[in-house]
C-alpha cells in the first residue's frame, strides 16, 4: 500500500480513483496527481485483492491446487489450468495423450474467445458505449453453456488434470460448436459496425496511450498488450506448446490502423483479430479430434521427485507461468505465478503523464486488466 | 492561408459528418436486434421446466451421498482440497462389520471442483444438477447424508450392480430435514417458515 500524503506535490491534486471504480475491473486503487484535467502521475496501488494462492499451494496436495488456480484469472481460468499441469508434468515427466492436448487447446481458445469479449466489450463500455457489452455477453453465454458440458461448471472450469483432462469430450458438443462459429463469425463483423467503425469511439483510442515497443519489451509486457505494439511474439508461435505447431493461425500485430502503432485502439483491435484466429484454431481442432485416452494414467497421490520447472502458456493476458519448486513430497515447496496483467498495470505509471483524465478508464480498458491477476 | 482554412473547416466538417453517420450505422445494428429472437429468459418465473432438468448430466451442482453404494474408503475426504467432507467411519467389534456414523458435506465451504467425486471408486458422490442453496441460516448448509442410525457400509461384489438411487434424491431427502429451508413446494400455501425466507 502506498502512503497517503496529505499535501501534493507541486501544488497538484491528488486523486484516490478506486478501489471501489467499477472502470478499474477490480478492486485497484490508482492514485493520480492531477493538474487540472491532465494527469501528472497515475500510480496503481494494487493488493487489494490479494488472497495469497501461492502460499495456499504450499498447504494443499498437487492435485488439490488446480482448483485454486481457477481464481488466479476468473475470466479466462483455462489458461492458469493448463499452465499448472503442464509444470507438475514436467516434473512427472508425464506425456499427455493425444486426445488430452486437443481437448486442451479447444477448452483454451473457447475461453480466449470469450475472455477477450469481455476485453473488448468492458472496453467499450467504460468510455461510455455500453450496447456492445451487451451484445458480446450475450455471446460469451453461449461459450459458457459449451463450458458447462466440457466440464461442468461455468466459470471455474477446473478441467485440466495432471496428465489429461477431467472428462471425455460430450458427445455431440462439436457440432454445436461449429454451428456457433458459423453464427459467431458474421456477429464480428457486425460488432465493427456497431463499435469498431464508431468515430467518437476511434478519437476516444486513436494515439492515446501510445506504447512504444521498445517499452513494452523494456517493462516485460506480454500478450496482445505486446503484439499491440508491433511485436510479433506470441507463445503459442515463439515457443510452442502442446499441439500449436501443428496448427494453421496468424499471430495479429498492431500496425496503427487508425493512428499510432501501439495506441489504445490498437491494442482493441488486435483483440478482435484475435477472436477471428481463434475461430480458426477451432474449426481445425474440431474437423477431427482423435480418438483415445483423455487422461494418462497418473497416481492418485501424486508425489513428485525432487526438481524445478517453469512453463508457461499463452493467456489471453499475456503470458502465465508457473515456477514450481519440489521436493519430492506430495505438496509443492514453492509456487510462484507470474501473470499478463501484473506486468501491464505496472505500466500505467509510466505512460499516464500527459494523458487526460477521462482517458485513464481507456488506459486500464485497453491494456486488459483483471485485479485477481494482479494480486493472486 | 485561404486553403489552410478552407482545409481545416472542411476537416471538422468531415469529423462531424463522419460521427454523425458511423454513430447511426452502429444503431442500424442496434434496432435491428429490435426485430430478432430475445435471447433473454426471464428466470425463474417464464421457464419452460425446472432448471435442474436442463443443465448437462456433469454440472457440478451441490455435493450428494448415495449412502448405500459408499464403501466408506475415505477418497473423497482427502482429495478434498478444503475439508468440507467429513466422514466417521465405525467398526462393530464382534462381526467386525464397518459403518457410516457420520458422512457430512458443508455446502458452504464447497467450491464444487470436482475432485472428490472423481476419487470415489462407486460414484457415490456426486454432484448434482441443484445449485440454488442461498438460506437464511449457515447451519442449514451443513448436509447430514447420515441423519440417524448408522449405515453399513457398502461391500461390492461382483457381478452384482448395486442398487443406486436416482440422482438428486439423497440431496432433496437431506434437504427436507432442514427446517429453515424455504421453498415453493414445501409450502405451498404460501407461508414461510419462522425465522425469514421470502415474503
Amino acid at each position: 500500500m502506498l502512503e497517503p500524503k496529505a499535501v501534493p506535490i507541486d501544488g497538484m491534486l491528488r486523486i484516490n480513483m478506486g478501489p471501489q471504480h467499477p472502470a478499474t475491473h477490480g478492486v485497484i486503487s490508482f492514485i493520480v496527481e492531477t493538474d487540472g484535467e491532465v494527469m501528472r502521475k497515475a500510480t496503481a496501488d494494487v493488493g487489494f485483492l490479494h488472497r495469497g494462492v501461492e502460499k495456499m499451494a504450499e498447504i494443499t496436495s498437487y492435485p488439490g491446487f488446480m482448483p485454486y488456480t481457477d481464481r488466479v484469472d476468473y475470466l479466462a481460468s483455462m489458461f492458469a489450468n493448463h499452465g499448472y499441469a503442464m509444470a507438475v508434468e514436467k516434473l512427472l515427466g508425464v506425456e499427455v495423450p493425444k486426445k488430452a492436448e486437443w481437448l486442451r487447446v479447444i477448452a483454451d481458445e473457447l475461453n480466449r474467445i470469450a475472455s477477450h469479449l469481455v476485453a473488448t466489450g468492458t472496453m467499450a463500455m467504460d468510455l461510455g458505449a455500453f450496447t456492445p457489452f451487451t451484445h458480446w455477453i450475450r455471446e460469451r453465454e453461449s461459450i459458457n453453456d459449451f463450458m458447462e458440458h466440457i466440464c461442468g461448471a461455468r466459470l471455474t472450469y477446473n478441467y485440466m488434470r495432471v496428465g489429461g483432462v477431467c472428462a471425455d469430450w460430450p458427445v455431440g458438443l462439436s457440432e454445436k460448436i461449429l454451428v456457433w462459429l458459423d453464427h459467431f463469425e458474421p456477429i464480428i463483423e457486425e460488432f465493427n459496425r456497431l463499435i469498431t467503425g464508431n468515430e467518437i469511439f476511434i478519437r476516444r483510442l486513436a494515439n492515446v496511450a501510445v506504447i512504444p515497443a521498445e517499452l513494452a519489451i523494456d517493462w516485460a509486457l506480454s500478450g496482445p498488450n505486446l503484439r499491440a505494439s508491433g511485436v510479433p511474439f506470441d507463445l503459442r508461435r515463439s515457443e510452442p506448446y502442446s499441439i500449436y505447431p501443428e496448427l494453421q493461425f496468424d499471430v495479429p500485430v498492431g500496425q496503427g490502423t487508425q493512428g499510432t502503432v501501439g495506441d489504445s485502439y490498437d491494442r482493441f483491435w488486435v483483440r478482435i483479430l484475435e477472436m477471428r484466429e481463434s475461430c480458426r484454431i477451432l474449426r481445425q481442432l474440431l474437423a477431427g479430434i482423435p480418438e483415445g485416452d483423455f487422461k494418462a494414467k497418473v497416481a492418485r497421490t501424486l508425489k513428485v521427485p525432487a526438481g524445478e520447472v517453469y512453463s508457461k502458456v499463452e493467456s489471453a493476458r499475456g503470458e502465465i507461468g508457473y515456477f514450481l519448486v519440489a521436493d519430492g513430497s506430495d505438496r509443492p515447496v514453492r509456487v510462484k505465478i507470474r501473470t499478463g496483467s501484473f506486468t501491464a498495470v505496472a505500466l500505467i505509471e509510466p505512460i499516464s503523464p500527459g494523458l487526460m483524465l477521462a482517458d485513464l478508464v481507456a488506459v486500464i480498458g485497453s491494456l486488459d486488466i483483471v485485479a485477481p491477476e494482479i494480486d493472486r | 492561408m485561404v486553403s489552410t482554412v478552407q482545409t481545416a473547416v472542411g476537416q471538422y466538417l468531415r469529423n462531424i459528418s463522419n460521427a454523425v453517420f458511423s454513430t447511426f450505422e452502429g444503431m442500424a445494428v442496434t434496432m435491428s436486434w429490435m426485430f430478432r429472437r430475445p435471447m433473454t429468459i426471464q428466470y425463474p418465473d417464464k421457464i419452460e421446466k425446472p432448471i435442474e432438468e436442463t443443465l448437462p448430466d456433469c454440472y457440478r451442482g451441490i455435493l450428494e451421498v448415495d449412502t448405500g453404494v459408499c464403501t466408506g474408503c475415505t477418497a473423497c475426504m482427502k482429495a478434498c482440497p478444503i475439508q468440507c467432507i467429513r466422514i466417521e467411519v465405525g467398526k462393530n467389534a464382534e462381526t467386525a462389520e464397518r459403518f457410516l456414523q457420520r458422512f457430512d458435506i458443508y455446502v458452504a465451504r464447497c467450491m464444487f471442483c470436482g475432485l472428490c467425486s472423481e476419487a470415489c471408486p462407486t460414484g457415490a458422490i456426486h454432484h448434482t444438477s441443484h445449485f440454488e442453496i442461498a438460506n437464511d441460516k449457515l447451519d442449514n448448509l451443513l448436509l447430514h447424508y447420515v441423519p440417524g442410525e448408522p449405515i453399513p457400509v457398502y461391500k461390492p461384489k461382483k457381478d452384482v450392480e448395486p442398487v443406486r438411487q436416482p440422482k438428486g434424491q439423497p440431496y432433496l431427502a437431506v434437504r427436507a430435514l432442514c427446517a429453515h429451508a424455504w421453498r415453493k413446494e414445501d409450502h405451498p400455501d404460501g407461508s414461510a417458515p419462522a425465522g425469514g425466507g421470502p415474503k
